[in-house]
């Protein structure tokens, strides 16, 4: 406790400083072995006790984790096929907006595309999350719903600094602010946003695709073939099965399982997955399988895979991947700085072009018109018709109507409901 | 160590005090020699087995302020019900895992062991080449090339050899073929290490005596290769049963082995002690099959081949 008070005492700056020491000493005296022993025990049983985190639920004060200088690197955890990125005159792949960020601010980006699925990159930091260690990222990208709530409701993530996003306030899209799951964006800014819905590959399925029934046809998928998004399947199953997931119970949950259930005796699925499927699909593994909208739609448009993205005649899941500054963080100050980077516009359509998901900053759309025109001028017609495409496309610039056919997940908030909801589902996906 | 060597060097001048004392040294010199490793194995082993104990007597939850000790045996019994199929569906396949590597292994490793000659040792790298690549990588490979539509099924199908429908991958022969093909030098290097050290010699004796060329196998080459036969059914079968990554990769919906129960409980459902728990058990079930194994099925084989040997 009274350390605590001291450091809010201390200038911010000074503070930033003696956090960064504090956890550089206890890296080396793990590493050298020193006290091993009481190390792990005390960080296993925090682990296992949870909670009692360096933030432990306290209010920390913004102003002070994000002010000070930026330090020299930064680790940016990120989603597979999440960034723009091209290949250099020596073929070394890198990424644009990061370089331009490197070259502005002189902060090394290490970029990480390490998150395979919430649940198991969560499983992964909590543990050290819990011990109140450097979790070994300034920046983790987060989908909302159980596991955003499972980072803010014990203190694991810092609450983000509202003076420091200027780019933020002027270009976010009305939906990437105050969303209902984090009031005031107080702990995280959307990164990209997307629907789930289905994709198919045109050369394996023997019939059209349009509803989520189709999923479980053998007929038109064949056996085996069908792909299901674990962490987002119950969601998507009771939205199509015309269930709002915001307000449903133990009941509608067991009705959705029991569709799934019903699927999975019909011998159509191939697997549940997590953004492995992108493979898996891209391999023709996957005759149709539930996909995030921009993993298709770059397949198709850019790789020209025979791949299309259905929207289910009975709706899709909406969702927003969050930026999130985890407690233990090196260089907050460095994260504050390039969250807000990706919310200029221009830096947010280099993104756009590449990912083809729902981008928070609705000015990239302009942005990405006029370099279609330039390509239209310079001759590049199919270059300049996919940014066409790209620009036009519901799925990244909806309509109201286009959203009215989407919902977002079940919020879960209580150690209660995700017993229930894991007692209704697992047992599907453990088969 | 230095107060071994200090005991030795001192020796010849030494009066009968020294000489009790460096009779102490010496005596202690085999705990330092084991202390290395006895302090590794407390810290890394011991230790997180009493926390995994511990751990799986915990109740509550992440939510609602972490997990506390509270004697919560009801994990145990809650565990064992649920996942009694996929405790099962791990015994069956690492067993037949098991009984393909030792097939495939021991005429492998005999052929080496007396036929090799100067080429043994270029033979014996050939089977742990695999162990230079990582495992993941490895096991990714076999998800590539067995694809539905991948270079050998693909082309199979491309000749009329196979029908369109056919695939391998996520059903339970990926799932066991991926796991013998990982673990088969864990079966090979025991089973080589107890054939090469058997004398040819006696092989010819045997047939001296008139024995058939099987008789010679079985009364003497078989019984004194049984301690690397038990040593390969203990290195396959008991990592084999906790094996999630071959199910993983290549498994599909009903190929879930206990491994990728505990590794999910672990990580996505964050349940920690219902996670120790069923880890404990495997634990158990592991410990008392290999007992159970080595009672029934030959220590006495195993023990009277090993005094033999010695």
């Amino acid at each position: 406790m009274s350390e605590r008070d001291d450091r809010s005492m201390m200038d911010p700056a000074a503070m930033n400083r003696v956090m960064r020491n504090r956890l550089t000493r206890r890296t080396v005296l793990k590493g050298a072995g020193m006290g091993v022993a009481g190390f792990s025990v005390a960080s296993f049983l925090a682990a296992c006790g949870g909670g009692g985190g360096a933030g432990g639920g306290e209010e920390l004060d913004p102003t002070q984790v994000f002010s000070g200088e930026p330090g020299d690197t930064l680790d940016f955890a990120n989603w597979p096929f999440y960034l723009d990125q091209t290949k250099d005159k020596d073929g070394d792949v890198y990424y644009p907006s990061i370089r331009q960020f490197q070259e502005e601010t002189g902060i090394t980006v290490n970029y990480a595309d390490v998150i395979n699925d919430n649940a198991e990159f969560f499983g992964k930091i909590q543990p050290l999350l819990a011990g109140g260690d450097d979790p070994g990222w300034d920046i983790i990208v987060i989908t909302n719903g159980r596991y955003f709530n499972q980072l803010v409701a014990p203190g694991y993530v810092y609450p983000l600094d509202p003076t420091k996003r200027p780019n933020f306030d002027a270009n976010a899209a009305s939906w990437a602010k105050d969303p209902f799951y984090d009031p005031g964006n107080k702990y995280g800014m959307a990164w990209q946003s997307g629907i789930t819905g289905i994709g198919v590959n045109t050369d394996l399925v023997s019939a059209p695709i349009t509803k989520m029934d189709d999923l479980a046809n053998p007929d038109k998928v064949g056996q085996a073939s069908v792909g299901m998004l674990e962490g987002d399947m119950p969601d998507w199953v009771m939205i199509n099965l015309g269930i709002d997931p915001k307000t449903s119970g133990p009941d509608e949950w067991k009705e959705a399982a029991a569709w799934l259930q019903m699927q999975k005796d019909s011998g159509v699925v191939r697997g549940y997955l997590g953004n492995e499927y992108l493979t898996d699909m891209q391999n023709g593994n996957l005759a149709a399988t539930m996909a995030w909208s921009g993993d298709v739609l770059y397949s198709d448009v850019w790789l020209g895979l025979p791949l299309e993205f259905v929207f289910p005649e009975g709706g899709a899941l909406l969702w927003i991947d969050n930026m999130m500054v985890p407690v233990g963080a090196q260089n907050p100050a460095g994260a504050a700085q390039i969250m807000d980077f990706y919310y200029d516009p221009k830096i947010a359509a280099m993104v756009t072009e590449w990912v083809l998901y729902m981008s928070p900053v609705p000015a990239t759309q302009d942005l990405i018109i006029k370099d279609a025109d330039k390509a239209q001028e310079q001759g590049y017609k199919g270059y300049a018709n996919k940014l066409y495409q790209t620009a036009k496309s519901n799925y990244l610039y909806p309509d109201e109507e286009f959203l009215s056919h989407t919902s977002f997940g079940r919020d879960l908030k209580t150690d209660e409901e995700i017993d229930e909801w894991d007692s209704i589902f697992l047992p599907i996906s453990q088969g | 160590m230095t107060a071994a060597e200090q005991g030795t060097g001192g020796a010849p001048a030494a009066g009968p005090d020294v000489h009790r004392t460096m009779g102490a040294r010496r005596r202690l010199v085999p705990y330092y020699l084991l202390s290395p490793g006895g302090l590794f194995l407390t810290i890394f082993f011991l230790l997180p087995l009493c926390l995994m104990l511990y751990t799986s007597l915990q109740s509550g939850g992440l939510l609602s302020g972490g997990f506390t000790f509270t004697w919560q045996f009801s994990n145990y019994g809650d565990v064992l019900g649920q996942y009694q199929v996929q405790f099962v569906r791990s015994l069956v396949y690492s067993g037949i895992v098991t009984i393909v590597a030792l097939l495939l292994a021991y005429p492998m490793t005999y052929w080496i062991a007396f036929y090799g000659g100067r080429w043994k040792s270029s033979l014996l790298l050939l089977i742990l080449l695999p162990f230079f690549v990582s495992f993941v990588i490895r096991t990714i490979q076999w998800k590539f090339i067995l694809g539905d539509n991948g270079p050998i099924l693909g082309a199979l199908k491309d000749l009329g050899f196979l029908p369109e429908g056919f695939r391998v991958l996520a059903t339970p022969v990926a799932v066991i073929a991926g796991i013998t093909y990982n673990f088969l030098p864990f079966t090979a290097l025991p089973l080589y290490v107890a054939l090469e050290r058997i004398d040819a010699a006696l092989v010819e004796a045997a047939k001296d005596l008139y024995s058939s060329r099987w008789e010679a196998f079985r009364y003497v080459v078989w019984p004194l290769s049984l301690p690397g036969v038990f040593a390969a059914f203990l290195l396959t079968f008991v990592p084999a049963t906790g094996d999630y990554v071959n199910s993983t990769l290549l498994g599909g919906p009903s190929t879930t082995m206990i491994g990728n129960i505990i590794q999910e409980k672990f990580l996505v459902e964050l349940d920690y002690p219902e996670a120790a728990a069923l880890s404990v058990i495997l634990m158990i079930v592991m410990l008392v099959l290999a007992t159970v194994y080595a009672r029934v099925l030959g220590t006495e084989d195993v023990q009277r081949a090993a005094g033999a040997q010695a």
